[in-house]
């Protein structure tokens, strides 16, 4: 992270265009924080391997606002546009 | 020598390869039930290696022993509670980080292991390659690379889990080593979790305290409220530390131990050209191509299954019926005579002409698309569609099954993960036409009126599926629904492990279904004999006459087609003694006619299969909703059909 630029802003995964990558930092499951309603997303995701810090790649979406297709610790995995709209990442500086 | 009992339990994330492992060890020697009293599947089946009578336990497919799922809580108490002499965790070589994650989630279990590496070749085409012994010295426990889908390295699998359990001791694995400040916390834990007796090991209960695990908290409350609230203190300094919650912090250094020994022990050769299977996946999963490669690809499987099942249902009808009057001269045509042939046989050969035909083959389609890969992507293109009855994209697939028939859909049902999705999908399910409808909807609406009026109720129906999908989501309660799937690459089914698929599958139904099959035919058989169904048709007639319109006779057929759909129409020919509908009905009585005939109940065999999947009450329920749901319907139209004309 020593490169940081002071403009790179956390987004919505769904902000990501086709083929760009971007570090994960955190994933807004709701509701408070830890355990409780929302809390089961986040750990499945997490357990997918969705971790903050891990590099995420979106390589398409599916038309008329559908799932997105990402590449994760070298799995692809199918992700349904709500959830994926919780999850933050931060550009990476090219 | 006394033959010795071994239990070998295989575990490992969904689509690596388990049961083809499963099905080379165990042949057909299997068998398949389900865990005590929960809708999970338990695979298991024995083989003998020298000397031991060894029972293999086919785990469900996870990708944590948390507690998100109920496959997840049942492997995890089976594996800490009855503790299996072995348990060979299957590894996809191709996503090893991943499946690592889960290696070392057994690892703290505490229970021996050893690693079946598979899925070598796959990963060689990613241009992946893996250091077997590396990773051996990294994990501290046994690595076997296996291509099991080519029989490779199966037996030396095998060999080495007896020769690991022979050995007695346990290779020291290596402990999952976590931050500083999270190791400190786990030791003060596991200090108070020593003092108490408990069936996980103590590190373990200590990390899943941390981690907030709500089954492990629940059971430790019980001994010892104080362990608990001290944990949470624990958790929360943890979580004021690192800004990220502790769970987070767990699941994620635990996630860089699974990446780092990954890292060490591959090596990316990255191949010149894109493989084929890469290929296959994006034009797929195409904005715009993907759809028409679907609906082709879904069309092809309906027209050759529905020309396969129509051909040989005739033939195998035939077949039986053939054997009537040879059955007639010799128990005569008095009242056992009948009761037996039109009850019982009448039953079984129901059973059979639907089973063998269109069962069969879409099992076998079913199971050929989904270890393909193709499965998963019909999932992704239709998980925004599915999303508007409060479903995800993986439930389009039993909704699709439904068109053939209910049964397999309903069974079907089972891809979704929790309880609440599969019974939503289930209910759902039961609403689509299946091919018996499509007789009714075709034959009658279709050729007296004209095909638009049948393509109309097709119409109809949907908006049914999706008013009663949203309704029935509103009300159930739980959490939303949303899709995290993986996609694993394409790769060529294994046919032994799809055809052994089906054939238990295939025996399951049987099971299911021709029970209650035989005992709905001979049950009306009986009311026919004894001269009940005149009697019935009239106490029915407040309903299908006076609300409904319709003849008194459609009472009795409405009966006769709880057995199977299609007899609504057969018998009503029957018993109006013409095959010209448009003789005895209005075509206003023919359209409500086919609505309660396509909604009011799901038949015999998809109740069977709704009980075996949710027991009887929540089958229950459905079967008298759809009935009340059918009249109302069937009622309203009429009223709206007349006010209109």
């Amino acid at each position: 992270m020593e490169n940081r630029s002071p403009k790179t802003l956390e987004v919505p995964l769904t902000a990501l265009k086709d083929g760009e990558t971007a570090i994960l930092t955190s994933i807004k499951a709701g509701h408070g924080r830890g355990q409780g309603r929302g809390w089961g997303f986040e750990k499945r995701l997490m357990d997918m391997g969705l971790t903050p810090g891990t590099k995420v790649t979106v390589v398409k979406s599916a038309p008329f606002h559908g799932p997105l297709e990402i590449l994760v610790r070298g799995s692809r995995l199918a992700l349904g546009r709500g959830m994926a709209e919780r999850i933050f990442v931060e550009r990476e500086k090219k | 020598m006394t033959k010795k009992k071994l239990v070998i339990a295989l575990a490992g994330n969904a689509n690596v390869g388990k049961s083809v492992i499963f099905n080379h060890l165990t042949g057909l020697h299997q068998h398949i039930g389900n865990w005590p009293g929960k809708t999970v599947e338990r695979a298991e089946g024995t083989l003998h290696f020298k000397g031991y009578t060894i029972d293999i336990i086919d785990l469900p497919g996870i990708y944590s022993l948390s507690t998100y799922s109920l496959e997840e809580l049942v492997s995890r108490k089976y594996i800490a509670v009855e503790r299996p002499d072995m348990v060979i965790n299957v590894v996809d070589a191709s996503v090893l980080e991943r499946n690592l994650f889960f290696t070392l989630q057994l690892m703290e279990l505490e229970t021996p292991i050893i690693v079946a590496l598979n899925q070598m070749d796959i990963a060689k085409k990613k241009g992946l390659e893996i250091d077997t012994e590396k990773l051996e010295n990294l994990l501290g426990i046994p690595v076997m690379p296996t291509v099991a889908i080519k029989g490779i390295g199966i037996f030396q699998l095998l060999e080495k889990a007896v020769e690991v359990i022979e050995k007695g001791q346990m290779a020291k694995s290596v402990k999952v080593k976590y931050g500083e400040e999270v190791e400190e916390r786990i030791a003060k834990v596991t200090r108070m979790v020593d003092r108490i007796q408990f069936w996980y090991p103590p590190r373990y209960v200590a990390i899943k305290l941390l981690e907030g695990d709500e089954e492990i908290a629940r059971e430790v409350r019980k001994i010892d409220p104080q362990i608990v609230a001290a944990a949470k203190e624990l958790a929360d300094e943890i979580e004021n530390l690192h800004g990220h919650s502790c769970p987070t912090v767990i699941t994620s250094e635990r996630y860089e131990v699974a990446g780092c020994i990954a890292r060490e022990a591959q090596k990316l050769v990255p191949p010149k050209k894109p493989p084929i299977e890469e290929k296959l996946h994006t034009l797929t999963t195409h904005k715009i191509i993907g759809y028409p490669v679907m609906i082709f690809s879904l069309l092809l499987m309906f027209y050759s299954i529905f020309t396969f099942g129509g051909y040989s249902s005739e033939l195998l009808s035939n077949f039986f019926h053939g054997w009537e009057p040879l059955f007639a001269s010799s128990f005569g045509t008095g009242i056992v005579g009948k009761l037996v042939w039109g009850g019982i046989i009448e039953g079984v050969i129901a059973g059979v002409t639907i089973a063998l035909p269109y069962i069969l083959p879409f099992y076998v389609v079913l199971y050929l698309l989904e270890d393909s890969g193709y499965l998963s992507r019909i999932a992704f293109l239709m998980d925004n569609a599915m999303h508007k009855i409060g479903l995800h994209g993986k439930a389009f697939i039993p909704l699709m099954l439904g068109y053939g028939c209910n049964v397999p859909a309903c069974l079907g049902c089972r891809i979704m993960e929790t309880e609440r999705e599969r019974l939503l999908a289930a209910f759902v399910t039961t609403l689509v036409p299946c091919a018996a409808r499509t007789v009714i909807i075709l034959g009658l609406v279709g050729a007296f009126m004209g095909i638009q009026w049948a393509l109309m109720l097709y119409v109809i129906d949907l908006m049914v599926i999706f008013a009663l999908g949203r309704l029935a989501f509103k009300t159930l309660p739980g959490e939303p629904t949303a899709l995290i799937m993986e996609m694993h690459d394409y790769r060529m089914p294994h046919l032994k492990t799809v055809l052994k698929q089906t054939w238990f599958r295939l025996a399951e139904f049987i099971k299911i279904a021709f029970p209650l099959i035989i005992v709905g035919s001979l049950a009306i058989k009986l009311a026919e004999v004894l001269g009940l169904l005149e009697p019935i048709a009239s106490v029915l007639s407040p309903v299908t006459v006076m609300w409904l319109g319709l003849p008194a006779i459609t009472g009795i057929t409405l009966i006769f087609g709880v057995l199977r759909k299609e007899l609504t129409l057969i018998m009503l020919a029957t018993l109006l003694g013409t095959t010209n509908f448009a003789q005895v009905l209005t075509p206003v009585q023919m359209i409500v006619f086919t609505l309660v005939a396509m909604f009011y109940i799901p038949c015999i065999a998809t109740i069977a299969a709704l009980v075996r999947e949710f027991g009887w009450k929540k089958a229950l329920s459905i079967t008298v909703f759809e009935i009340v749901f059918a009249i109302i319907v069937g009622g309203v139209a009429l009223r709206v059909l007349t006010l209109t004309a």
